[in-house]
């Protein structure tokens, strides 16, 4: 469905040395820098998955987006989607997508709502029939009936977001990217919208490409996820996976009663761990313990722990998605160096 | 056709209602341009007086009362903003939101462009045309208004409407790589002004000067509509004038066209 063949997509920069001095001469000899945003990256994706498509800041996400939607062209490389190649038939190509950008509105800024709807319709060649459906599909999973008929520059930034996410789902597409879909949303909208993805994705099959930095919307959304850092793939698989091929960590909250007191070394006494799989969090009488349950059972360590101190609260967790990534952030910056 | 119509009216539609909203904006922009008529009229009724009165140049002061205006009016009707536009798309990264859209880039810029250029018309350009008649009816006392003149000048109007677009376009797409338009957009717009005959008549002009502004794709953006209506070409001469307009739209149109295929490889969105 989506093939990207090591994309790579360099700009050219104007670099300006600091002050006033500085503008001077870059205004009469610019000093040209190439900058390679997106360096090599790769990946397929089947239909009907989602994706998710993460990284650090100024990995490269948004240009993979963007040449993976037509808006710019690759310097080397080569991605294929439905088997069009976006930058060759662009017009025939966008009819077949759908794409936010969440710091973008694809909305008529001064028109109401409704109205972008219907310019939506017109130029996708929206039937009447399916396009009713549609809207009142997307109005009951996003809810946009209270504000449909304000302008849009009106709206608050969850109703714009809503209004987005409908907008590029409005003409059926095949593919949908999603650039942050989420970001700066309270955690209602951000669950209408994930609603929204999960059930347009089951029922049409939807492919998405998703970015984001909210750990939720992979766990809750995505089957497989892309990992790249500084333009270059660091991970492609499923978050399971991940999971397990960076330890079994699990986190271990607890609470100690006050009459009970109780010490960093007192605790690590007699657990069968070595100092890298144990580390120890002390805020007074909170305890935040993360070990390898591969190298102790979970259930060891909490009757370990029961042994050693009377508690007044306990609870296990998986270790979350960015605990995850930032070790492998850390690794591959480590594998750079 | 049919589709074409159904695609891109909405474009034209929220181009009209972008200017329903903001239109305090677009009545400073008529205001502003009546007052600098009003300033031309009193700097030319000068040069006339100081010249004894009667003809200069072939254009009595009446004739000259009509070009100011109505030359001023069909400025701002061909005027067209597409270039200060794709500017903005291009400097703040929006033209993302345009090039995602299964449409022609440079129709639905067109299409935005003439919801507002109709409006004009109806706003602008009839009631201007209306005054200066009486206008002339009370000076001369003859009916003057020509109906062929008047519809060869909506014709040629509409000529140099998609002259002025298409070379705006091409002024626009410069923005893939310059970044920032705004300097060259002021350059432009007096080079434009100067050249085109709006602000001083080309037949004022030395003649070899005037010879080659004639031809010149600037005089077709709203020197020949405007000579057309006051009557001063010839039936041959119209013929002619129209032409050029015609030669020019076409190889406007055709460069556009390719400076675009060129220009979108270059893009490189700024931000998000």
């Amino acid at each position: 469905m989506i093939y990207a063949e090591h994309l790579r997509k360099e700009f050219k920069k104007t670099i300006k040395e600091p002050g006033l001095k500085g503008s001077f001469k870059a205004l009469f000899r610019p000093k040209k820098e190439i900058v390679v945003a997106a360096e090599d990256i790769s990946f397929h994706v089947p239909k009907g998955e989602i994706l998710g498509f993460i990284g650090p800041n100024g990995a490269g996400k948004s240009t993979v987006i963007k040449m993976l939607t037509g808006i710019l062209t690759p310097t080397s490389g080569e991605c294929r989607i439905n088997g069009h190649i976006p930058q060759n038939d662009r017009k025939k190509y966008v009819r077949e997508i759908g794409v936010v950008f969440g710091q973008r509105t694809q909305l008529w800024w001064d028109l109401p709502l409704q109205e972008t709807y219907l310019v939506l319709k017109e130029i996708y060649e929206v039937e009447e029939e399916s396009f009713k459906k549609r809207m009142a599909f997307l109005n009951e999973v996003l809810e946009l009936d209270s504000f449909i008929k304000s302008p849009v520059r009106t709206l608050s930034l969850g109703q714009r977001m809503r209004a987005d996410i409908a907008a590029s789902m409005l003409h059926s597409p095949k593919v949908l990217f999603l650039d942050e879909p989420t970001i700066g949303l309270d955690v209602v909208v951000k669950d209408k919208i994930r609603q929204a993805i999960m059930k347009i994705n089951k029922e049409e099959q939807t492919t998405v490409i998703l970015t984001t930095h909210d750990i939720s919307d992979i766990e809750l959304l995505c089957d497989r996820i892309v990992m790249i850092d500084k333009g270059k793939n660091v991970y492609d698989g499923s978050l399971q996976k991940l999971r397990e091929n960076y330890g079994q960590i699990r986190e271990l909250h607890f609470e100690t009663d006050p009459e009970s007191p109780l010490t960093e070394e007192q605790f690590r006494q007699g657990l069968p761990l070595k100092e890298s799989e144990l580390t120890i969090e002390q805020d007074k009488q909170t305890f935040k313990v993360r070990f390898n349950s591969a190298a102790i059972p979970v259930g060891d360590m909490l009757s370990h722990t029961l042994s050693v101190t009377r508690v007044k609260d306990i609870t296990v967790r998986d270790a979350d998605v960015e605990e995850i990534i930032r070790r492998l952030y850390q690794e591959g910056g480590q594998a750079d160096e | 056709m049919n589709k074409l119509k159904k695609r891109y009216v909405p474009f034209m539609k929220a181009g009209v209602q972008a200017l329903v909203v903001y239109r305090m904006n677009f009545l400073g922009f008529v205001i502003g341009g009546l007052i600098y008529c009003f300033v031309m009229f009193y700097l030319w009724r000068a040069v006339f007086e100081s010249n004894g009165g009667g003809l200069f140049m072939g254009f009595s002061m009446t004739d000259m009362v009509v070009f100011l205006f109505l030359s001023n009016t069909t400025n701002q009707l061909t005027f067209s903003s597409v270039c200060d536009n794709i500017g903005e798309e291009i400097r703040d990264g929006s033209i993302s939101m345009r090039l995602i859209k299964p449409v022609n880039t440079d129709l639905s810029y067109l299409f935005s462009e003439l919801g507002t250029a109709l409006m004009k018309m109806v706003v602008l350009l009839l009631p201007m045309l209306l005054g200066l008649e009486i206008y002339r009816f009370c000076v001369t006392g003859t009916v003057m208004f020509n109906g062929v003149q008047f519809l060869l000048y909506l014709f040629s109007c509409v000529l140099a409407y998609v002259i002025s677009f298409r070379v705006n376009l091409c002024f626009g797409f410069m923005a893939f790589y310059v970044k920032n338009l705004w300097g060259i957009s002021i350059l432009k717009n007096s080079v434009f002004n100067f050249l085109s005959g709006s602000l001083i008549p080309l037949a004022f002009m030395p003649e070899g000067l005037r010879l080659c502004l004639e031809y010149m794709p600037f005089a077709s953006m709203s020197y020949t509509p405007v000579m057309i209506y006051m009557g001063k070409y010839s039936a041959e001469e119209t013929a002619l004038r129209i032409g050029i307009q015609v030669v020019w739209a076409l190889l406007l149109y055709g460069l556009s066209k390719l400076v675009w295929f060129r220009a979108v490889k270059k893009l490189c969105v700024q931000g998000g």
